[in-house]
């Protein structure tokens, strides 16, 4: 227990650097699954690393630290007391945001369907605001979409049927699992904070293609993000701090589909690879130590 | 608007009707809808779902000659608008929870998104 159980802490730290990259390019389609996927496996690798680091904690109980002191039996390095209480607090925080994330989001998904009542599966609200909302269902419903007459009256008729393809496919695909997912990886694990970005944009990605080809003309749809992004800045006066993601959306609809990168994909699936084997390795160090410590106390 | 099947998803043309309903200043005929949504959609078809849309109550319509004129309910949206500001108005970091078809910008991103748009009007409309 001296290497191994504090690797997977700092594994999250190569998806840190690289998920803006990974995002950038290829379909996102399959670029939204594998991050989602070796982001969930980086958070849960770090809080069962700090799970290990914690219990270590129960060496100082009365029995075990009388053990300690004796000089007769020689025991294993334990992981020093401070390390394993800061490891405790690391983990109640991240399950303390953990809790707060999935509460919002739960929340807000609560209240958007409380508002109004879908017929067809779309609900028209009167605000001057440029807002489509797409309404994730429960369990097996279908979930709807939520437009404003902000960006219905924006729009063109062209340009509003990439709007209702874009927003339709983010519950066709649950695209707000994806997030929630990368969402609590996030929370958990604050260096998974860009992978979490980074699926945000690869779902808007995703939607923006599904929508191109559902209107069959890209151009159409990159200038439908394009004024309705304008559109929004101008009339909350919201100077944004993400703004260039729609820049970038735009950017991509403006050359041919993407197809997948597979050697891009191997990226992060080798580090999730990688992440398991030494949360393995650390929980069989652990497993040893805690029955060396049993033996002893036996 | 179809899916990768050659299906339409559920709700799209009824979405794109109400479209237009809301877009326009006035009450429109289903001959109006149907030029306005555009496509080869059916006069017949654009009829259906307008007294579809009248069922559920989304529409309302009153007689003129032959046929009807049609505007959207004003009611359940004022309604519905009323809500929606108030749960986004509610905290600020569910603007982040939400999947807003566009994000906001800084000024040199909309100069950016300016050149592009009139670029792909360029293309499209040559």
């Amino acid at each position: 227990m001296t290497f191994a159980v504090y690797l997977p802490l700092l594994m999250a730290l190569p998806l840190t650097f690289t998920a803006r990259w990974f995002a950038r390019r290829g379909a996102p389609g399959p670029a939204a699954w594998t991050l989602t996927i070796t982001a969930i496996a980086a958070a849960a690798c770090s809080s069962w690393s700090l799970t290990l680091l914690t219990l270590t904690l129960f060496d100082d109980v009365p029995p075990l630290k009388a053990l300690d002191d004796s000089p007769t039996v020689e025991l294993p390095e334990p992981v020093p007391g401070p390390v394993a209480l800061l490891a405790g607090l690391l983990l109640l925080t991240a399950g303390w945001r953990l809790l707060a994330d999935l509460h919002r989001r739960l929340d807000t998904n609560r209240r958007l369907r409380a508002i109004g009542t879908a017929a067809f599966g779309l609900v028209v609200a009167d605000w001057p605001a440029p807002l489509a909302v797409a309404v994730p269902g429960r369990s097996r419903r279908p979930g709807h979409l939520l437009l404003t007459t902000g960006i219905l009256r924006l729009l063109d008729a062209d340009e509003r049927a990439v709007v209702v393809a874009h927003e339709q496919a983010h519950l066709r695909h649950r695209h707000h699992l994806f997030a929630a997912a990368a969402g609590a990886a996030a929370a958990v694990n604050p260096l998974l904070i860009p992978a979490r970005e980074a699926v945000d944009y690869l779902v808007e990605r995703w939607a923006d293609e599904d929508a191109a080809a559902d209107v069959g003309d890209r151009d159409l749809a990159a200038q439908a993000v394009a004024r309705a992004a304008l559109a929004t800045t101008a009339s909350t006066g919201v100077l944004g701090i993400s703004g260039g993601a729609a820049v970038q959306r735009v950017l991509a609809l403006s050359e041919p589909p993407p197809a997948p990168h597979r050697r891009r994909l191997a990226v992060p699936l080798m580090l999730g690879l990688a992440l398991l084997s030494v949360a393995t390795f650390a929980t069989v160090e652990f497993v040893e130590l805690a029955r060396a410590w049993l033996v002893a106390s036996a | 608007v179809t899916t990768k099947d050659g299906r339409r998803a559920p709700g799209t043309l009824e979405a794109a009707v109400m479209g237009v309903l809301w877009a326009a200043d006035a009450p429109l005929t289903a001959t109006d809808v149907q030029r306005a949504v555009g496509g080869d959609l059916a006069y017949n078809t654009v009829q259906t779902i307008l007294i579809r849309l009248h069922e559920k109550g989304s529409v309302e319509r009153r007689r003129q000659g032959r046929g009807h004129l049609y505007w959207p309910v004003q009611d359940a949206a004022t309604t519905a608008a009323s809500q929606m500001r108030a749960t986004l108005a509610d905290r600020a970091d569910r603007h982040a929870v939400l999947q807003h078809f566009a994000a906001t910008l800084d000024e040199s991103d909309a100069a950016v998104l300016h050149k592009l748009l009139t670029d792909a009007r360029r293309k499209r409309r040559p």
